[in-house]
């Protein structure tokens, strides 16, 4: 990861509320004793409603990216605003409470708790909140239906296909109606033609009920299907462009 | 679905892990439960023995004194016909005891007329000798035949009647029904012999005492020492052993107040058997609690440090969708509570059915010092059943503690890229 390459960072020019806000956001990690930076003085905007794809090559900095917008990890340097509020400011419990009720979390393998049943999974975050039994049972189920998988809410992940487990980690992320979803190459794993339909879901749940989606992809057909990409490079934002 | 389900289904990922910790924890209970109930049979045996079968009583009252400088000068320390009748008086109206019973002991010789040894003899009256002997034997034991000879008994018509250990009567070739002597020194230091009939031989238990061991109806041993309506102590019965000691306080208090120089002693205090065995059971019970708990802390530790590694990711995912450090802890915590709970119910049902067996097998064995045999009994200590429980559980909450508080300190991102 070169330390000399350019920085450009491209602020969007949108409409909609800004959501997220980096602020010369850096991320150094310590291998032994060699530092290594895998972002440096990020800049970058997020707004409500968007569907933004993060693009860019191995070790370009995509996932570390994510970790720090998804509130996952902090930055070494720099800030990172949500709704206006610094981020920094909040304990390790007000982050993870935080984070439970803005964002949601689709992962690149799945990351289904085997032990229970689709419903069960998609459960589990109305679960941590502290939604009753019921009511949990209710919303899942409807999260559950909404991506197609009504008739398997009492399948456990080793029983569904591939496109089928991320359709169930889709409805876990949306099941707490986030404001934010983070989607760590979400296609990473599965065929094209189930790329696709996850995509298509995403887009779809992102335009039906206004959630702004973020994710990462190698796949660059998938970059059609977005209105905004943003290409990373070596820990620096290369190019930001909106699609008309 | 709440945490408890979450850590029930989390005991059933690796249902082996699982079931081999489960049963670990579960022999150790069932170990330590056997051994307790067994210790707990050996004790209200024992504790039956001295207060029923040794005639100690609950109480034994006596004069200040009594117990050491009344050795060597007895006479001097024997409660009058009169005190006797005072103390009597005092006591009539405490509604805990059950039975007075004046008592005089003295040693001597016993012939039958060719040869001759050493006895030592309780003087008691036949009624409070059946009293005091009530309750003495479990109906399990009473079944099992093995403690038929240890019942004493004098003939209250027969005023020269007297039971002498099976030791003894063997010894002196004596038949039930025969003649003896008995020759001791009245209190004054004359002698005095008498001649009695053998009423009944019985077997005290113990091998140190069973060949010169004797009980002789009260009036008989006050006419051997000349020693007309005296006696050395009170035997006291109660109506709850569990009372002993608070009532043993109060009567002290009473009896001073009302102008008695007495002296109290508990059966516990007079039976150093007694004593020794229960100190040298707790010491073993101790030790292998020790040991189970050490094994048992090892077992859980190693099952939730290795669950805890094999569900890194799954402890990032919940951390990133909003499950505190606190949550991670409570949920291993609960996992481990349940699977402690578990063993700890299946140990107990593995109790019943072990000494279910024991029990109905009829195995026998002659404990040390025993003159007899005795059957091998488990009883359910259900305390200590409780306090095992309760000991486990709180070492499987200590083991599972440093692995799920670590897990739960680990940083989101590796947790989540752990493979």
């Amino acid at each position: 990861m070169s330390l000399s390459h350019p920085r450009v960072s491209v602020p969007t020019q949108r409409p909609a509320s800004t959501l997220l806000q980096l602020r010369e956001v850096g991320r150094r990690f310590m291998l032994g004793e060699t530092p290594i930076d895998a972002l440096h003085a990020i800049r970058f905007d997020i707004h409500a409603g968007e569907f933004l794809a993060v693009w860019g090559p191995s070790g370009s900095g995509k996932s570390t990216l994510m970790n720090l917008i998804g509130l996952i990890d902090a930055p070494t340097t720099g800030e990172i605003y949500f709704d206006g509020h610094c981020t920094g400011d909040l304990s390790d419990d007000e982050l993870t409470a935080f984070r439970g009720k803005n964002i949601g979390f689709i992962f690149q393998g799945f990351n289904l708790m085997p032990v229970l049943s689709a419903l069960e999974n998609v459960m589990l975050p109305l679960h941590i909140r502290g939604v009753g039994g019921r009511e949990a049972r209710t919303r899942a189920t409807a999260a559950l239906q909404d991506v197609g998988l009504a008739k398997f809410i009492h399948s456990r992940p080793d029983k569904l296909s591939g496109g089928q487990r991320q359709r169930v980690a889709i409805a876990r992320a949306l099941v707490v109606e986030p404001r934010l979803v983070i989607a760590d190459e979400p296609t990473a794993n599965l065929d094209s033609h189930n790329s696709l339909m996850i995509i298509d879901m995403m887009r779809e749940m992102n335009r039906a009920r206004g959630v702004t989606f973020v994710f990462t992809t190698h796949d660059p057909r998938l970059l059609a299907h977005v209105d905004r990409k943003v290409l990373l490079q070596d820990g620096c934002i290369e190019r930001d462009e909106s699609t008309p | 679905m709440n945490t408890l389900t979450l850590a029930l289904r989390g005991l059933t990922r690796n249902h082996r892990r699982s079931i081999v910790t489960l049963l670990a924890i579960a022999f150790g209970f069932a170990a330590i439960s056997l051994f307790a109930g067994y210790t707990h049979n050996i004790y209200s045996g024992l504790a039956r023995q001295s207060i029923h079968g040794e005639l100690l009583g609950h109480l034994t009252l006596s004069k200040r004194g009594m117990s050491t400088a009344g050795k060597l000068d007895p006479q001097r320390y024997l409660l009058t016909l009169d005190e006797v009748a005072r103390i009597e008086a005092a006591l009539q109206h405490e509604p805990q005891i059950t039975l007075i019973a004046p008592r005089l002991a003295f040693s001597g010789l016993v012939t039958n007329g060719r040869a001759s040894t050493i006895f030592i003899a309780e003087g008691i009256s036949p009624q409070a000798m059946d009293r005091l002997q009530e309750n003495m034997l479990t109906e399990q034991e009473a079944r099992s035949g093995m403690y038929d000879r240890l019942a004493k008994k004098l003939d209250p018509a027969r005023e020269s009647g007297v039971a002498l250990s099976a030791g003894l009567v063997e010894l002196l070739h004596l038949h039930v029904g025969g003649e003896a002597i008995l020759l001791v020194n009245t209190l004054s230091g004359q002698a005095n012999a008498m001649d009695v009939t053998v009423d009944g031989s019985f077997n005290t238990g113990n091998a140190g005492t069973n060949d010169k061991f004797a009980f002789v109806p009260l009036a008989l041993a006050q006419s051997l020492l000349d020693a007309e309506g005296r006696a050395d102590r009170l035997t006291l019965l109660l109506e709850d052993v569990t009372q002993t000691e608070a009532i043993r306080d109060r009567l002290l208090a009473k009896l001073s107040a009302a102008g008695f120089d007495l002296e109290i002693a508990t059966w516990q205090e007079l039976s150093s058997f007694y004593r020794q065995v229960h100190g040298m059971f707790n010491m073993i019970f101790g030790f292998i609690f020790s040991i189970v708990l050490a094994v048992v802390l090892m077992s859980v530790a190693n099952s939730v440090g290795m669950t805890v590694i094999e569900r890194t990711r799954e402890i990032g995912t919940l951390r990133a969708i909003g499950l505190k450090r606190s949550g991670v802890i409570r949920l291993f915590a609960t996992e481990t509570l349940l699977l402690t709970l578990l063993g700890c119910g299946v140990g107990f049902l593995l109790t019943v059915g072990v000494r279910y067996g024991i029990n109905g097998s009829h195995i026998a064995y002659t404990p040390p010092n025993g003159a007899n045999a005795v059957p091998l009994l488990v009883d359910m200590d259900y305390p200590r059943i409780l306090l095992t429980m309760v000991l486990m559980l709180a070492v499987g909450m200590l083991a599972a503690f440093l692995p799920s508080f670590r897990s739960a300190r680990q940083h989101i991102i590796d947790a989540l890229g752990h493979v």
